[in-house]
């Protein structure tokens, strides 16, 4: 499969009164056409920040971009200017958010709100983009998709918002889809409908997905390949079933380690990772891992480790992978 | 019982449809008793200010000579002033004077300060701090001293500037006052606004569905326009509503000080200051001439800002 989207040392960082915010410290991967990659890490680990500095929507000042290189069709989309940024935006490169109480406008009908890059897009008459809004609706699985384009967001339920911000960000019909966190507000079972949407949009549709989730569960079942990240680091990229089977970063295994398990020993207490992530304003020096690792050497503090491969198709940042390996081996045993 | 237990469903037929934001804007609004009070006094205002030429019994500067100085009757309801014209009819033209200033003052403090507000909000930085420093620079000048020095500065240069481009006759009708006066009010009044608009956009612009408009591609000015005035509305409404019964007090200050609006022009303003020498020498037969412009302002001050803060309950209903 051709590469879609490659991203080269990115590096962003916020600067604030306190100092120096190094969210995103040198992050690089890519994504194939078609590719369903998974973004996990906990909260402030630079998920959503590394997305949004894909689509330069960081807020400058007091956000910045250091370094970093975003190809995506054959362009820099970090040096492009801002008339070029903007006609992928929405279009080529779509984005859905976190929260859908809060990401449609209250103030515009729902139906003005699809037509919006449609018109913009496009090119469509009002007329053209009405009806394609009604379309994508019921695309979704929105009952009575006409009557409710003039309809309010706050006349929608949760579940239903996030399906119109899926439609509105597949209405350009884009290459690339990033979902930061799109289930994270919403309840199980509504989350399990918005990601068979996906699934099944996906297979329709055919377009790449970077999904940003803190929750492993909820992309085991959906991506095709994940980036575990630490303190604006990937510390390790594998295929989904790799990450699983074979995780080999302490922070990874730390990660499925505190997923409660359907097959588990009933006492079986879960195992949380001790400590918390490093302060982003004072970075420590060596593997930002390194104070909570049970697998730390006297190396982790001084030096820290570069992507390296561990697998077929599976990086690892961290020294001592091996010894992960061999450990989790032993405990299986 | 069987019978109305049947009719229950058709009579519970109600519209289950939203009744539109405005209408129930409209319908909070007048529910709130000094609110709807305070409505009914600014549309009296404005309606009297229209109607003014219908309403008036005589023209505002119609002299009766064989009545001068007289307390109300049935021929002059509220009475006469010195040189003999009617105080009722000037006072509805001065209601005329003061509309039209209030309507132009916000006309000219919303695009001055909406604008330059919501600049300095969404771009920060350098544009900002040059905007919000010329604001400051407005407010450091306590209250309406700096109005009143542009009135006074401004108003004898921009008379003899149309007396010498030959537009003395201009001059004479009295239209040059109320630019004058509108200027005045106008250049200081946007700064206020400014500085709040501002605040408006900080907080509306960090908002996701303002993140989710511009990773849609949505320019800059469709983004501010589009998304995040709208949002900012509701509040800025509230803020002109209180500040027009501000500009009615400000433009009868002007006028009571001679800088203003120029008799024979009527302004609440002026005709409290023409009157206000005999009112201390006959009190208080001569009570009317000043009491009830005084009235006028307090009335319509009040109104104001009842309406305002109606509308800002009724825009915020999570406030009560």
């Amino acid at each position: 499969m051709a590469t879609l989207l490659d991203v080269k040392d990115l590096r962003t960082e916020f600067h604030t009164q306190d100092g120096v915010v190094h969210a995103v410290n040198g992050v690089s991967f890519s994504v194939d056409e078609g590719e369903t990659l998974g973004l996990v890490g906990e909260s402030g680990c630079g998920k959503s920040v590394s997305m949004l500095s894909v689509m330069r929507l960081i807020p400058m000042p007091p956000g910045k971009i250091k370094t970093g290189q975003v190809m995506f069709q054959g362009r820099d989309l970090l040096k492009v200017d801002d008339e070029e940024i903007r006609s992928v935006r929405g279009n080529k490169i779509a984005m859905v958010f976190q929260d859908p109480m809060t990401s449609l406008n209250p103030v515009l009908t729902i139906g003005t709100q699809i037509a919006e890059s449609l018109e913009l897009h496009l090119g469509m008459t009002r007329e053209q983009a009405r009806k394609r809004s009604v379309e994508l609706l019921k695309m979704v699985g929105i009952p009575e998709a006409e009557g409710r384009l003039d309809d309010y967001p706050h006349q929608f339920s949760g579940g239903m918002r996030q399906r119109v911000m899926i439609a509105m960000a597949l209405s350009c019909s884009p290459q690339l889809l990033i979902a930061d966190e799109p289930t994270t507000a919403l309840d199980v079972t509504i989350q399990a409908q918005i990601i068979d949407i996906v699934k099944r949009l996906k297979r329709e549709l055919g377009m790449a997905i970077i999904w940003i989730t803190h929750d492993l569960g909820v992309i085991a079942g959906l991506a095709d390949r994940i980036n575990v990240m630490y303190a604006g680091f990937v510390i390790e990229t594998a295929p989904v079933k790799e990450i699983f089977g074979n995780p080999l970063h302490p922070y990874t295994l730390g990660l499925l380690g505190s997923i409660p398990r359907l097959d588990e020993h009933r006492k079986a207490k879960l195992t949380p990772i001790e400590g918390l992530p490093p302060d982003l304003i004072s970075m420590p020096t060596g593997c930002p891992f390194h104070d909570r690792c049970r697998y730390r050497t006297e190396k982790c503090s001084q030096e820290n480790p570069a992507l390296e491969l561990g697998g077929v198709r599976h990086s690892v940042a961290c020294w001592n992978w091996q010894d992960v390996q061999k450990a989790r081996g032993a405990s299986a045993a | 019982m069987a019978s109305a237990h049947t009719a229950l469903p058709r009579q519970s037929k109600i519209n289950l449809r939203a009744r539109s934001p405005w209408a129930q804007l409209f319908m909070r609004l007048v529910r709130n008793v000094p609110a709807f009070i305070g409505l009914l006094f600014v549309l009296a205002f404005f309606l009297v200010a229209i109607f003014a030429n219908v309403l008036s019994p005589y023209s505002y500067d119609k002299q009766d000579l064989d009545n001068v100085e007289k307390p109300p009757s049935a021929l002059h309801l509220a009475g006469t002033d010195t040189l003999g014209r009617d105080m009722l009819s000037r006072l509805i033209y001065g209601t005329r004077s003061s509309a039209f200033v209030v309507l132009l003052v916000t006309a000219v403090n919303l695009l001055l300060g909406v604008p330059l507000g919501a600049i300095a909000g969404y771009f920060g930085g350098a544009v900002d701090n040059f905007i919000m420093r010329v604001a400051d620079i407005l407010f450091a000048f306590p209250g309406l001293l700096f109005t009143f020095l542009i009135a006074a500065t401004v108003r004898p240069a921009i008379l003899d500037w149309a007396r010498a481009n030959g537009l003395g006759d201009l001059a004479r009708t009295g239209y040059l006052d109320y630019a004058v006066v509108i200027l005045a009010l106008g250049l200081i009044g946007w700064a206020g606004l400014a500085r709040f608009v501002r605040a408006q956009v900080l907080a509306v612009k960090e908002r996701e569905y303002v993140v989710s408009a511009r990773s849609t591609g949505v320019p800059t000015s469709k983004v501010i326009l589009r998304h995040i005035l709208p949002n900012a509305l509701a509040p800025i409404i509230v803020m002109l509503s209180m500040g027009m019964g501000f500009i009615a007090l400000s433009e009868g200050y002007l006028s009571f000080l001679g800088i203003g609006l120029q008799p024979p022009n009527p302004s609440w303003g002026n005709i409290m200051a023409e009157n206000a020498g005999r009112y201390w020498r006959r009190y208080p037969e001569m009570l009317w001439l000043v009491f009830i412009p005084g009235l006028l302002f307090t009335i319509i001050v009040l109104a104001f800002s009842f309406l305002g803060d109606g509308l800002n309950e009724a825009l915020n209903p999570e406030i009560d």
